[in-house]
C-alpha cells in the first residue's frame, strides 16, 4: 500500500449513553479516494467529523500522516471539509468564498489571486467569480464549496454527502467530475455517503459502515461480490438471503436440495445454519417443461412460480415464491437476445438456477 | 363553468373582501393621520397671549428648535440613544447567541423568562430601577452597608442612570431579531469558517457577525427609534442635565404650554427619525434585514 494519509486506531465516540462510533479501524492510503458508506445514524458522518475536528474521539488515536491530531483544533488541521449544506458564505462573492482559508493562512496576496483563478478553473466556475451565492444553482454552489476547499491544497478533502442535494442526472454528472478532479489533484478523499451506487461508480475502497462500526472494508468489487455480513449484502444491492445447512465439506443443503459451493469459509461445522445470499441479477429463470434458455446445466435450480412481476424497462423484477414459501428477487436485463414475444405471467411454474459461485456465504 | 363567469364571481367575492378596509382605514384616519396632520398645522403657528396655539404660517418654531438652547438636546437625545444601542448590542447579543445556539430544548423557556417582564409597564420598571439607584436605594444602602463606600454614591441623576434605564427598557428590542437571525444561520458555516483555518475570533468576525448582520442591523434600529425619543428615564433617572428631547416636547405640551414649539420639535423629530426607519425598510425589502 502507498503512504499512509489517515489511520484511525480503535476510535469510539460517546455522545451521553449512546455510542456513534464503535471501536473503529480505519487506514487510508495517500491519494485514495475512499467512502464511508451506511445508513443514517450508523456513525459515518461522525467519523468524518473527528477527522474534521468538529468532535474530539472519547478513545482512540487519529493520525493525519503519521503525526496525531485527535486534539487539535479544527483551524489547525491541514484537512478541508466540503459541507452537506455547502455552507457557504452568503455576505461573500465566490471569489472572496473560494479565497477565505487563504487569507486565514495569510497566503500573499499574487498568490492567492492565482490560486483562486487556477481552482475556478478546476471546477469551471470562472464566469461567475464575482457573483454571490444565492445568485448560483445547486450544482454551481457545490462546486465553490468544492473549490473553496481545494484551493487550500489540504492533505485531506473530507466530503460528507456533498452530491445529497442534487437531482439524481446533476449527481450523475457530479459523481463523474468529482472522480477527475480527484484525479487531476491526486488529493486524499474520503467521501461520506449513504448512497451505494455512489460509494461503488467513485470509490477505491469502501468502509461500510453499521451501528457505529465498521462491518466490512474493500473495494467495491469485494463488497459487492463478497459481503462478510448480511447488513452488507442487503445493505449494497438487494441480496437474496437463504437458510442452508451445512452437510459435509462444501455441500449446503437448502430445502430439499443440496449445494456444492466453491468455498465455505472458515468454521463452518456440519450441520450448523448458514446464510447464503444470492444478486437478483445472477438468478436465471426458466419456463417449467421449456427448452432450457437462461438456466444451465451446471447450475444449481429450484422450482418455483412468480408472484410477482414489476416492468423496469431495461428489465423485469421477478418475485419468485419457492416451494417452502421463501422468497427470491430474480433481475432479468432485456437483451438482444431476448425473444420478442416473452413475457411472464403471474403464477406460472419456473425452473429458478444459479452458479453455485455466485453464492455469498454470509457469517 | 365558463371561465369569464369564473373570474367574474373572483373579482366581485374580491371587491367585497376589498371593504373590509374601512373600519381600520378609518380608525387611522381619525387616530392618527389627523392628530399628525394638525400636529404638523400648529407647528408653523404661536402662542397667543393666553398660552394658547394658534394656526399660522411662520418658521420661528422651527428656528427656535435649532436655537443654541435646544440644540445641545438633540445631540445628547442621539448621542444617549446610539450609546443604548451599543451597549443593547454588547449584551444582547451573546445572550441572544447563548440562548439560540446553546439553549437546546430550554431556549423558548428562556426567552420567555426574558420577554415576560416586558409585559409590567415600561413606567413601573423605570421606577423600579430609582428604587434601586436612590441614594437611599437598594443599592447604595448595600455599599454603606457593607462598608464599601463611606458615603452613599450619586447614582440617579447621571447620564449612565438615563442610559441604564433606556438599555433595560429597550433590550429585547435587540434581542430578539439577534436570536431569530442566529437562529437561522447555519451552523455549518460557523464550522466552514473554522476548517478554512479560522480562529474562533476570526470565524467569529469572519463569518457569524456577517451571516447575522439582518439580526444586528434590525435589533440597532428597533432600539434607537424608540430611544431617542424616550423621555421616562431621564424623566424619572436623570436631571436637567440628562433631559432628552423627549422630556422638551412633554415640557412644551404640558408644562411650558407652547404647544407649536412642542410641535415642530416633533415633526423634526420625526423626520429625522424617518431617515431612518426608510433606510432600514430599504435594506429589509431587499432581503438584507429582519422584517419583525
Amino acid at each position: 500500500m502507498a503512504e499512509e494519509a489517515i489511520r484511525i486506531e480503535s476510535v469510539t465516540k460517546r455522545f451521553g449513553d449512546f455510542v456513534a462510533v464503535d471501536d473503529v479501524d480505519i487506514s487510508i492510503a495517500q491519494g485514495e479516494f475512499f467512502s464511508l458508506l451506511g445508513p443514517s445514524g450508523c456513525g459515518k458522518t461522525t467519523t468524518l467529523r473527528m477527522l474534521a475536528g468538529f468532535e474530539v474521539p472519547t478513545e482512540g488515536r487519529i493520525l493525519l500522516e503519521g503525526d496525531p491530531v485527535e486534539n487539535v483544533p479544527p483551524h489547525r488541521r491541514n484537512v478541508n471539509m466540503v459541507f452537506q449544506s455547502y455552507a457557504l458564505f452568503e455576505h461573500l462573492d465566490v471569489e472572496n468564498n473560494i479565497a477565505f482559508g487563504l487569507k486565514r493562512k495569510k497566503v500573499a496576496k499574487d498568490e492567492i489571486k492565482s490560486r483562486v483563478t487556477e481552482a475556478l478553473e478546476l471546477v469551471d466556475l470562472s464566469a461567475k467569480s464575482g457573483a454571490r451565492p444565492n445568485e448560483l444553482s445547486g450544482g454551481q454552489r457545490q462546486r465553490v464549496a468544492l473549490a473553496r476547499a481545494l484551493v487550500n491544497r489540504p492533505r485531506v478533502l473530507l466530503l460528507d454527502e456533498p452530491l445529497g442535494a442534487l437531482d439524481l442526472k446533476l449527481r450523475r454528472q457530479m459523481q463523474i467530475e468529482l472522480k477527475e478532479i480527484q484525479r487531476e489533484v491526486g488529493i486524499t478523499f474520503v467521501y461520506v455517503t449513504h448512497d451505494q451506487e455512489e460509494a461503488l461508480s467513485m470509490s477505491d475502497r469502501i468502509a461500510v459502515m453499521s451501528d457505529g462500526r465498521v462491518a466490512q472494508c474493500g473495494p467495491p468489487e469485494e463488497i459487492y461480490e463478497h459481503p462478510t455480513e448480511e447488513f452488507v449484502a442487503g445493505f449494497i444491492g438487494i441480496s437474496n438471503l437463504l437458510q442452508g445447512r451445512v452437510e459435509s465439506g462444501n455441500r449446503v443443503r437448502i430445502g430439499d436440495d443440496c449445494l456444492e459451493v466453491p468455498d465455505l469459509g472458515d468454521g463452518h461445522g456440519e450441520g450448523e445454519t448458514v446464510q447464503i445470499a444470492v444478486r437478483p441479477e445472477k438468478v436465471a429463470v426458466d419456463e417449467v417443461g421449456g427448452e432450457p434458455y437462461r438456466v444451465e446445466p451446471d447450475m444449481f435450480t429450484v422450482e418455483g412460480e412468480i408472484e410477482s412481476k414489476v416492468y423496469l424497462g431495461v428489465g423485469n423484477q421477478l418475485t419468485l415464491k419457492l416451494g417452502d414459501g421463501s422468497r427470491l428477487v430474480a433481475l432479468e436485463q432485456a437483451t438482444y437476445r431476448m425473444k420478442a414475444d416473452e413475457q411472464w405471467e403471474v403464477g406460472q411454474r419456473v425452473t429458478i438456477g444459479w452458479h453455485p459461485e455466485h453464492c455469498m456465504i454470509l457469517s | 363553468m365558463d371561465p369569464a363567469l369564473d373570474r367574474g364571481e373572483g373579482l366581485s367575492s374580491k371587491r367585497f373582501w376589498d371593504w373590509f378596509i374601512f373600519p381600520g382605514g378609518i380608525w387611522i384616519a381619525l387616530l392618527f393621520a389627523i392628530p399628525l396632520f394638525l400636529v404638523l398645522a400648529l407647528s408653523f403657528g404661536h402662542v397667543d397671549d393666553f398660552g394658547r396655539g394658534v394656526y399660522g404660517f411662520s418658521m420661528d418654531n422651527y428656528k427656535d428648535v435649532f436655537d443654541s438652547t435646544y440644540v445641545p438636546v438633540l445631540v445628547r437625545s442621539v448621542g444617549y440613544a446610539l450609546a443604548t444601542v451599543i451597549l443593547c448590542l454588547l449584551v444582547g447579543y451573546p445572550v441572544a447567541y447563548f440562548i439560540a445556539r446553546f439553549g437546546g430544548k430550554y431556549r423558548y423557556v428562556l426567552l420567555a423568562a426574558l420577554v415576560i417582564p416586558f409585559f409590567v409597564n415600561y413606567l413601573v420598571r423605570t421606577y423600579a430601577w430609582v428604587a434601586l439607584l436612590a441614594d437611599q436605594g437598594l443599592v447604595n444602602n448595600l455599599l454603606v452597608d457593607w462598608g464599601l463606600t463611606q458615603e452613599p454614591i450619586q447614582m440617579i441623576n447621571t447620564p449612565f442612570a438615563v442610559i441604564g434605564g433606556l438599555v433595560y427598557g429597550y433590550i429585547i428590542f435587540m434581542i430578539l431579531p439577534l436570536y431569530g437571525s442566529i437562529e437561522r444561520m447555519d451552523p455549518s458555516v460557523v464550522e466552514a469558517g473554522k476548517d478554512l483555518y479560522g480562529s474562533p475570533l476570526q470565524t467569529f468576525l469572519h463569518v457569524t457577525l456577517p451571516a447575522t448582520q439582518a439580526g444586528i442591523l434590525a435589533g440597532c434600529v428597533l432600539v434607537f427609534l424608540p430611544a431617542v425619543g424616550d423621555f421616562v428615564s431621564a424623566q424619572l433617572l436623570g436631571g436637567p442635565d440628562t433631559y432628552m428631547v423627549g422630556n422638551l416636547i412633554q415640557d412644551q405640551f404640558f408644562a411650558a404650554s407652547n404647544w407649536p414649539f412642542g410641535s415642530a420639535l416633533t415633526v423634526v423629530m420625526m423626520l429625522f427619525l424617518a431617515v431612518w426607519m426608510v433606510f432600514y425598510l430599504r435594506r429589509a425589502s431587499k432581503g438584507e434585514a429582519e422584517v419583525l
